[in-house]
């Protein structure tokens, strides 16, 4: 069993979704709290168990009264268990944090909340295991991080408690000090923001809420403990940088007491472990932040150990307080030592790359005494960071990738400020250096990575110094040469061609460099082309002749020359994706301004194409382009075709070339992807419901019950006999969506499982879904393994009015338990009194029968109308008694493929009792939530 | 200063990667949740996370040479945040990302926001990030162990310990301490109820005679290049280790370091955070900087507190006048075959003493070698014709003269193609040096063992070690082209 937990818990943990689609979160809340309270189960698996509540409890508590029900019986398991079960207890306050949190119970102070709160101070209280062995100590470090928890989260919740907490913190002697410590500053930062909230508020407040007078703030601090809780500015850093303002307590120069207790905080948080340090750090800044009356050189003393420290956390800390204070605390030979310190840092042997790359983004970031400018996130390079200095963080080829790009990024930043001339003309010098030798690289072949570090660097590059035509000249160059020798790089050379010219509006260097790849392709010989070489080159061609301001001539000499049957075999060879290549060519071309001057020429391509191409499609569709070029006037052509590109606009440009394999009119053969669900299957509403077909009272089934059931079972030696069950679904159109999609053709359904409880499912066709037209119907036949609640997943691929094929998918279909519901299927023939004695049979036999059997009752209050109206309305097709015969109600709904579900419901004088017996013990948890649904529903629509 | 969850990456024994332990914090996800307000992005499954990251990393469809979304030449910056593209109903960017990887494992933690997410604040502003860092880093030092080879069976037993581990480090998604390496902290014996605090890093207390041991070690990493135009590049860093067993909560150590009369000064100095003051002075001299000569020389006090375990106490980089083995590094294609000659010259003022030094020539992009004709003055040859290797062993000492040569053929007639490398094409190429001199350091700097004080009751035995190694010491071959290393040749 334990092995089985473990592996269902991890199941749960890797796709909760998936998970709760095999049962409901009830369930298996249900199972998770009673194996808690089993006594045989190991603590190590009851550990385990809890997981599912720490990292998921919305997911099992689906709303604040079963989170409230769950912290209950969670506190109780918690004051049975043992105390030498430290591990587990400690487990089980983490839990019940997570779930009282998650679940409002906290915000809203519920009882069990409050339970809880008092259970945790008090094991943050006793101390009574300090003269023994220290074992519960574990337990208290947790109670401590568990309300620093709910204050982190309910901010202001302990405010009344700070002279409790700051006496603990000072008796505390063992590691412990360090958690009551981290409590306290977060309380206190919490107070004192609330105090900033209230207007009036000065010295006095604080004064008595350091010294635990709280009588005097305690209502004041309640209301506003409510109020600020719902807002996040509570929960947010203060520290925002030169534009962040901080609400401020004003006081006065008088603050002994606050500054007291700083002083103490400050002194011994050298005790403390480098992470905690730094948040206690960062606390305290906020809190002197909020409180002008306390200097901020009250920080240092502590400064000298906090700049020299090689711990990442601690530094930035320190960052954050020049953040705060900037020249109230720190000199200007404070600060060009920071920065110093930090260039020396991004580049130290000793630490690791992410630190490093770190330090980088602080100097990039970096918090100036005196910002010229109040950039709000952009980076900015720091007055102080000179050329020399920025010279030790200069990218080189040993450099990794990421650290590479973020040297060359930044060494980009300080060469453009300094201009083309001295050390700025100098280090771009460099910079190209560096790039031409990562090309180097590529150009003799290096990994993958590196290929695309280089395309990245020259991105940045151009990005920067686009300008300077000596070298983007030079690079345009560079990459002919290297794509002349590794057209596989023709895609990142297309995507650098985009990104520069999306990101580099006025620049036209990515039009000179797709001119230049023309020349390249054109001009080499045609000898030694694989039909590798010249698939890619003419993916690149088509991406140059969506210029309007390149030639286009020589592109089409290329086509012809490698469609003339005498000096080319493509043509004979006929292959269908090298077709298509050329094709995608001429599409382009067909909407090229300069088309009047590339008539003759491409009308021949188009021939040659259309006579000697041995593909029967690519035929065809040359036919029709060169029927089109010679029909049609040169605006008709270009609204014809642009169709398709302009509307679709930069999606379509960026789809075709990304996958390289689309193409604007063979788009028969292209399946975009729809950007968001454009329509979704709802639930028929049920049809009109038929005469009652067993109204035949004559009895002309088998006679007795057990041969009746043996008759009924007996069909069941068909496999597929009453496997399937059939729903109705509306498919209808997401609202709200551009008109391109109003009209569907060719809509092709396709469903895929979640679980292993059904069948595959078919595909499915619908000819058409027009907005303005009634839905269509849709049945799903789904074959159950088990009759279990599931969802599907659901695609479909249809055609626009504009002849484009799409994907598309559409939102889940949840398939509810009652839709698993049939009716007990039987001969029609055999009338009420057949159905009658099958009941019967079945009941007798579940009731006697133990193995996967199982009866149940079920008990509600329900007035009598309400349970007829019940019955009517859900049980009806399934209902085995009589609708008049009011005393019991027998219904019977049949699972496929051998399920059955039997309900004997009668009111009795205290209540609706629903006596159940199945044949699957595993449906009860499924029927009993069914029930309450149902039978919940009935009762409100009552009230 | 929290984190909404940590993912833990690796290769299972198939080889594909796949998550071998993730936490999410529930309570961090619900404040982040009223933190970003409309912005809030939820943390996807396990399998779509992994898959982002992996595209974000660009370790997805390795079989594809080009994939639009991994390999897009647009330049994210921010690094070490990635950013992952969550499609689907939750859409939207989930970010900052942190990621540390070692060897065959990926680590990987989602920092809180806690300043208002619009427009995108600069990591800088999130104390949470330089957290997450250090608690990746810890765990990933936990998980691989000392060994600097990870054994797949160590590295699941002590995956199998994280959930207890993090109940003390990270309970709730705040950071408080990394884990010890090694066997988890088992709670020693409660210390006698005395006034002081007892550190919360320092996991319990020493009983019987004390011991103070401190190791320095210098590393020298070189880039000699045998060419007028350019500046040959060597620099020096040390570090500082302890292990102090001494009794008391908080015992009082110091260590001093010292130079030599005329020693240059010691830079970049970082220091571990249990020393309890620090000079200014100690802190002046900067790599960076221009050097005035009147940076302050030493002795360079270090007072501190020790925790149980060895630590690093401090580390400097130090700027020396000459590189210790001086090579030169020459190679001439003639037909079928290559001249090789090589030079290295030992410094008069290093000791003639090594623990070993070997120089390793590898040769790329070329044929298997065929026949290896080589004249050594001194030490043996090692020929590897598989990885195109030599390595040429030198043993514990230079002879008198402190110079060593080689010369000879190589023919690269093998059948099959050796090893290939993007940067080693045509004629560049290098040798590495591998040498371990004990009892010695570069910069002059020494521990002296008096200068070593310890205020308990107690005489304490104070041990101290120094030695100098090498790390990426090249010489290239001065007829080709080789790659540039560093900015400060340029200015």
């Amino acid at each position: 069993m334990a092995a089985n937990w473990a592996e269902r818990i991890s199941a749960f943990s890797r796709r909760p979704s998936g998970f709760l689609s095999g049962t409901t979160a009830e369930a298996f809340l249900a199972e998770l709290l009673r194996e808690l309270r089993d006594d045989r189960a190991t603590y190590s698996v009851k550990i385990l168990l809890l997981s599912p509540l720490c990292e998921h409890p919305t997911l099992l508590c689906c709303s604040d009264s079963v989170g409230e029900e769950t912290a209950l019986e969670l506190m109780s398991v918690f004051a049975q268990c043992p105390p030498k079960s430290v591990q587990f207890r400690c487990h089980l306050l983490l839990a019940l944090t997570s779930v009282l949190i998650c679940t409002s119970c906290v915000k809203s102070h519920s009882r069990a909340s409050l339970d809880f709160l008092d259970v945790l101070l008090q094991i943050a209280q006793d101390t009574s295991d300090i003269h023994t062995d220290g074992s519960q100590r574990p337990l208290r470090a947790t109670a401590c991080e568990c309300l620093r928890e709910l204050e982190a989260c309910c901010p202001g919740l302990l405010s009344q408690r700070l002279e409790l907490l700051g006496g603990l913190r000072q008796q505390e002697t063992s590691r412990l000090h360090q958690a009551y410590a981290e409590l306290y500053t977060l309380v206190l930062r919490n107070a004192i923001y609330q105090l900033t909230q209230e207007t009036g508020a000065g010295a006095e407040h604080l004064k008595a809420l350091l010294g635990g007078n709280t009588s005097a703030a305690w209502e004041a601090d309640q209301e506003s403990g409510l109020t600020s809780s719902k807002d996040s500015a509570i929960l947010s850093s203060l520290i925002l940088g030169p534009m962040g303002t901080v609400p401020t307590l004003h006081t006065g120069p008088d603050c002994k007491e606050l500054r007291s207790v700083l002083s103490t905080l400050l002194d011994e948080s050298y005790l403390l472990t480098p992470l905690c340090q730094a948040t206690l750090l960062h606390r305290l800044t906020e809190v002197v932040a909020m409180v002008p009356g306390v200097p901020p050189a009250i920080f240092r003393t502590h400064l000298l150990r906090l700049l020299g420290t090689s711990e990442v956390s601690l530094l930035h800390a320190t960052l954050l307080l020049k953040c705060a204070f900037t020249d109230s605390l720190f000199s200007s030979e404070d600060e060009a030592f920071i920065l110093k310190r930090l260039v020396v840092l991004s580049q130290h042997p000793l630490l690791s790359t992410p630190e490093k790359l770190f330090y980088m983004d602080c100097i990039l970031h970096f918090p100036e005494n005196r910002p010229i400018s109040c950039s709000d996130g952009d980076e900015t390079l720091p007055v102080l960071l000179t050329p020399q200095l920025a010279s030790a963080l200069v990218p080189t080829v040993f450099n990794d990738s990421t650290t590479l790009l973020a040297r060359f990024n930044m060494l980009s930043l300080v060469y453009l400020e300094e201009g083309e001339e001295g050390q700025g003309g100098q280090g771009l010098a460099y910079l190209y250096e560096h790039l031409s030798s990562l090309l180097s690289m590529v150009e003799n072949g290096c990994s993958r990575e590196l290929v695309v570090t280089f395309f990245r660097a020259a991105f940045l590059f151009l990005y920067y110094f686009c300008h300077v035509e000596r070298y983007s000249n030079d690079l345009t160059k560079q990459l002919c040469q290297l794509y002349f020798h590794h057209t596989k790089l023709a895609p990142h050379l297309i995507n650098l061609a985009d990104q520069t010219q999306d990101r580099l509006s006025e620049s036209s260097w990515s039009v000179g460099l797709l001119k230049a790849l023309q020349r390249v392709i054109t001009e080499a010989p045609l000898t030694q082309l694989t039909s590798h070489d010249l698939s890619r080159h003419l993916k690149m061609l088509a991406r140059v002749a969506e210029e309007r301001e390149i030639i286009q001539q020589s592109t089409l000499t290329f086509l012809s020359s490698i469609i003339t049957p005498s000096s080319s075999s493509l043509c004979i060879g006929g292959d269908w994706r090298l077709g298509n290549d050329i094709l995608g060519v001429c599409r382009r071309l067909l909407v090229h301004p300069s088309l009047d001057s590339l008539l003759t020429p491409l009308a021949d391509v188009l021939q040659l194409l259309v006579c000697h191409y041995a593909d029967m499609e690519i035929q065809d569709h040359a036919r029709l382009y060169y029927t089109l070029l010679t029909t049609l006037s040169r605006e008709k052509l270009a609204g014809v075709l642009a169709q398709g590109m302009e509307e679709g606009g930069r999606q379509v440009k960026k789809q075709s070339l990304s996958c390289l394999m689309g193409e604007g009119l063979t788009s028969t053969l292209t399946i975009q992807q729809t950007e968001t669900a454009v329509f979704r299957l709802i639930e028929a509403p049920p049809e009109p419901r038929a005469g009652d077909i067993n109204s035949n009272e004559v009895e002309k089934g088998p006679g007795e019950a057990s041969a009746s059931v043996e008759a009924y079972r007996d069909q069941f030696s068909d496999s597929s006999f009453a496997s399937e069950i059939t729903l109705q679904y509306q498919l209808v159109h997401i609202n709200s969506h551009d008109c391109h999609f109003d009209q569907l053709f060719s809509i092709r359904l396709h469903f895929s499982l979640t679980d292993h409880h059904y069948e595959e499912l078919g595909d499915i066709s619908v000819p058409c879904l027009l907005r303005e037209r009634p839905s269509t119907i849709v049945q799903l036949t789904l074959k159950p393994r088990k009759p279990y609640p599931t969802s599907l997943h659901a695609s479909a691929i249809f055609t626009s009015p504009d002849g484009r094929t799409w994907h598309t998918t559409l939102p889940d279909i949840h398939v509810a338990f009652q839709q698993t519901f049939l009716p007990l299927p039987v001969p029609s023939s055999w009338g009420r009194g057949g159905t009658l004695s099958v009941f019967e049979g079945l009941w007798d036999e579940i009731c006697s029968e133990s193995g996967d059997s199982a009866t149940s009752l079920f008990c509600c209050q329900l007035k009598e109308a309400a349970l007829n109206t019940l019955v009517e309305k859900h049980f009806f097709p399934f209902l085995i008694s009589d609708l008049s015969h009011k005393e019991e109600f027998k219904v019977l709904f049949f699972l496929p493929p051998r399920s059955h579900i039997l309900l004997k419901v009668s009111s009795e004088e205290d209540a609706v009792h629903f006596h159940i017996a199945t044949d699957n013990w595993e449906l009860l948890s499924h029927i009993n939530s069914y029930l309450l649904k149902i039978t919940s529903l009935q009762e409100d629509t009552l009230s | 200063m929290t984190v909404r969850g940590l993912w833990i990456i690796s290769h299972e024994n198939g080889g594909n990667l796949s998550i071998r332990f993730s936490r999410r914090f529930s309570t961090v996800e619900h404040r982040a949740k009223s933190l970003a307000g409309s912005s809030y992005v939820a943390v996807p499954e396990e399998s779509t996370f992994l898959q982002l990251l992996l595209t974000e990393l660009g370790l997805s469809d390795s079989g594809k040479n080009y994939v639009a979304l991994r390999d897009d030449c647009l330049y994210r910056p921010r690094s070490p945040a990635l950013e992952l593209h969550v499609d689907g109903p939750g859409k939207g960017i989930l970010w900052p990302v942190l990621t540390v990887s070692q060897g065959p494992l990926i680590l990987a933690c989602l920092p809180l926001v806690d300043v208002p997410p619009d427009p995108r604040p600069p990591l800088a502003s999130l104390l949470s990030v330089s957290q997450g860092l250090t608690l990746l880093a810890g765990l990933q030092t936990f998980l691989l162990g000392s060994g600097s080879k990870p054994d797949s069976e160590g590295l699941g037993s002590r995956l199998a310990m994280l959930p207890s581990v993090l109940l003390q480090v990270c309970p709730l998604g705040t950071p408080l301490d990394v884990p010890l390496p090694g066997t988890p902290a088992t709670p020693t014996a409660p210390t006698s109820a005395g006034t002081q605090k007892q550190p919360a890093w320092k996991t319990g207390l020493h009983r019987g005679r004390a011991v103070v041991n401190v190791g320095l070690i210098e590393t020298v990493r070189s880039m000699q290049y045998g060419n007028r135009s350019r500046q040959d590049l060597w620099d020096v860093y040390g570090t500082v280790t302890c292990k102090c067993e001494v009794e008391g909560v908080l015992p009082n150590v110091t260590v001093t370091l010292s130079l030599p009369p005329n020693g240059s000064p010691l830079q970049d100095i970082l220091v571990h955070p249990c020393v309890t003051s620090l000079d200014s002075s100690i802190l002046t001299a900067s790599s960076v900087d221009n050097y005035d000569g009147s940076a302050f020389s030493g002795p360079y006090k270090f007072p501190f507190s020790p925790p149980l375990e060895p630590f690093r106490l401090c580390s400097y980089t130090s700027e020396v006048p000459v590189p210790p083995i001086l090579g030169s590094y020459q190679l001439k294609e003639e037909e079928n075959q290559l001249r090789v000659s090589v030079t290295l010259k030992l410094h008069e003022s290093i000791k003639n003493s090594f623990e070993f030094c070997n120089a390793h020539l590898p040769f790329f992009n070329r044929d298997q070698m065929g026949v290896v004709d080589m004249k050594l003055s001194s030490g043996q040859l090692d020929v590897s014709k598989e990885k195109n290797l030599l390595v040429w062993i030198l043993g514990q000492k230079f002879p008198k003269s402190r110079e060593v040569t080689m010369e000879g053929k190589i023919s690269f007639s093998g059948p099959t193609p050796g090893p290939s490398d993007p940067l080693c094409t045509k004629l560049t190429a290098y040798v590495k040096l591998h040498f371990k001199v004990p009892d010695m350091t570069l910069s002059g700097c020494y521990v002296d063992q008096h200068s070593v004080q310890v205020y308990s009751s107690a005489k304490p035995r104070i041990v101290t070690s120094r030695e100098l190694q090498s790390k990426e010491y090249y010489i290239w071959n001065s007829t080709g082209t080789a790659p540039v290393s560093s900015g400060q040749m340029m200015m």
